[in-house]
């Protein structure tokens, strides 16, 4: 399903950001991958999701190379995969159904079929009453609970969730790892989640992969924090 | 199909609407701007109604002398006339003819009857006259003076150095007012742009986001294209208020002419009707022009 060969990411600023990265992780599967501040997490979010490129090597997702893509197949491209960020990212001024809604009109989806799809999304992120709320007036779990119900409404084979716990108190993080997990269970979603949240990891135990100074320190089939808890 | 095609109308409209303050912002920018740009358009087209008006009055006399006033020598003299480059018409005028104008344009009744013998035969002191029409009034001087060549003619006038001057110093306010209204228009795009395009950038993070749920360049620009024309629309409709019902008004309390018959101002029909169509014109480009550079521009930045 992801497939990292060889990959390595220099900025144009000279930061070498990753080094020699091996990655894969199939079909089905819940990754955690983890690491301190500049260890290449973020650069392999934006690698997969398309918004960068590799230096060298290949990042293939659900059989496509994305460092290969033009500009203009990058949106298309990102309509197969999910996306979570630990800023939610939803358009203020629409409703959560707009919100929502707004990732299905891109594909050109049927209006009916919006409404359904969207329906059962909020349904199974336990939101189904806030559709016509705005995301200012939603608690922050509920806000990335919205952002989820977004990411999946367009079932995609893959979700990346980027610190999707990152701004939320202990309570709130454990509502979204069983809103990711019942995802994972239910669509067979793969989901790669970046996090530095040592109680989460923890708590929810899953394949972790640790990243450090662009390296790939361990990779973990049991889970669990292996870093310096900072 | 259809609802693909109406999906940005209708999302333009909620961008509107949801952005109510900044679209507000963006509406009193284009209004005060076509405002200005309505104001100088009127004062400048008004100019050139002024100056055509002043080149067509001023007409050159030419008396014919005695000696020439044969039917035959006329019509050479005319001929003649008439092929001087710039000359529109050439009108003539006998000089039973000159010598009643004359009569009619004394006030006094008592003076008129001082003129009474003249009108019998032979006693008519007037010269028969051209009056010649030029089609450019800054050539009064020139076309005068090829005039003065033609034989068998005894005097020739056009109001002298006052009446060209006057024209150029009209045809330089025309200029200063088209060069004002250019500069204004150009200014009005530039400011109109500005505030949209502040308006885009507070709104950037939008777009990033559509991005990342996979929406496609064409499909995020579509609403705020019609959001640029609607705005501009909205931002219209004042102006061309102000200009429709305004230069009406003016017309009507001036009575169609400033200081003197000279100065005639433009008919508002169809002048009024012509300049609020402009004015629209102007808005929805202006709205879609700054819509679609700062939505471009913010759209090209990454993949």
């Amino acid at each position: 399903m992801i497939e990292c060969t060889d990959v390595y990411k220099r900025y144009r600023n000279g930061v070498n950001a990753l080094y020699n990265i091996n990655l894969r992780i199939d079909q089905g599967e819940f990754v955690y991958v983890i690491g301190p501040t500049g260890s290449g997490k973020s650069t392999l979010i934006k690698l997969l999701d398309g918004e960068e490129v590799p230096t060298k090597g290949t990042v293939k997702v659900i059989g496509i190379d994305v460092g290969r893509l033009r500009r203009s197949q990058v949106p298309v491209y990102r309509r197969n995969i999910g996306v979570v960020f630990q800023d939610y990212r939803l358009l203020p001024t629409f409703t959560v159904f707009e919100n929502i809604a707004y990732a299905l009109e891109v594909i050109g989806m049927d209006k009916t079929l919006i409404r359904s799809r969207v329906r059962g999304v909020l349904n199974l992120v336990g939101l189904d009453d806030k559709g016509n709320a705005f995301p200012k007036e939603l608690s922050g779990g509920q806000q990335q609970r919205v952002a989820i119900a977004r990411a999946i409404a367009n079932r995609p084979k893959v979700l990346i969730a980027d610190e999707p716990t990152g701004n939320l108190d202990p309570t709130m993080s454990d509502e979204i790892m069983s809103v990711l997990e019942r995802i994972n269970k239910a669509y067979g979603t793969t989901i790669v989640m970046v996090t530095h949240d040592s109680g989460v990891v923890n708590k929810h135990r899953k394949r972790t992969v640790a990243l450090e100074y662009g390296h790939i320190k361990a990779d973990l089939p049991g889970g669990g924090y292996i870093l310096d808890d900072k | 199909m259809i609802s693909r095609f109406f999906r940005p109308v209708v999302e333009g409209f909620k961008g509107v609407w949801r952005h109510a303050a900044m679209s507000l912002s963006s509406i009193f920018s284009v209004m005060m701007s076509l405002i200005l740009v309505s104001l100088m358009m009127m004062f400048t087209f008004n100019v050139r109604r002024f100056t055509q008006g002043l080149e067509h009055s001023i007409q050159i006399a030419v008396t014919v002398d005695y000696g020439h006033e044969a039917a035959e020598e006329e019509d050479r003299m005319a001929l003649a006339i008439k092929d001087i480059p710039g000359v529109t018409t050439v009108t003539f005028s006998s000089k039973d003819d000159e010598l009643e104008y004359y009569i009619n344009s004394v006030a006094n009744e008592e003076a008129k009857k001082l003129f009474e013998p003249y009108r019998e035969d032979g006693k008519n002191p007037m010269h028969d006259a051209f009056y010649v029409e030029v089609d450019d009034g800054s050539r009064l001087e020139e076309i005068t003076h090829q005039i003065e060549q033609i034989e068998g003619v005894d005097e020739v006038e056009y109001g002298g150095a006052s009446a060209t001057k006057l024209v150029s110093a009209l045809n330089l306010v025309r200029l200063i007012g088209m060069g004002l209204t250019g500069a204004l228009s150009l200014l009005a795009v530039f400011l109109i742009a500005n505030t949209i395009n502040t308006t885009i950038e507070n709104r950037s993070m939008e777009l990033g986001i559509m991005r990342n749920v996979g929406a496609k360049n064409s499909f995020i620009r579509g609403p705020f294209l019609i959001e640029g024309i609607i705005i501009g629309l909205l931002g219209s409709i004042v102006p061309i208020l102000m200009t429709y019902f305004g230069y009406r008004y003016l017309y009507g309390i001036t009575g169609g002419h400033l200081v003197s018959d000279m100065f005639v101002l433009l008919d508002p029909e169809p002048f009024a009707k012509q300049l609020s169509l402009a004015l629209l014109a102007m808005g929805v480009f202006v709205g879609f022009l700054g819509s679609y550079i700062s939505v471009t521009r913010r759209l090209r930045w990454k993949r």
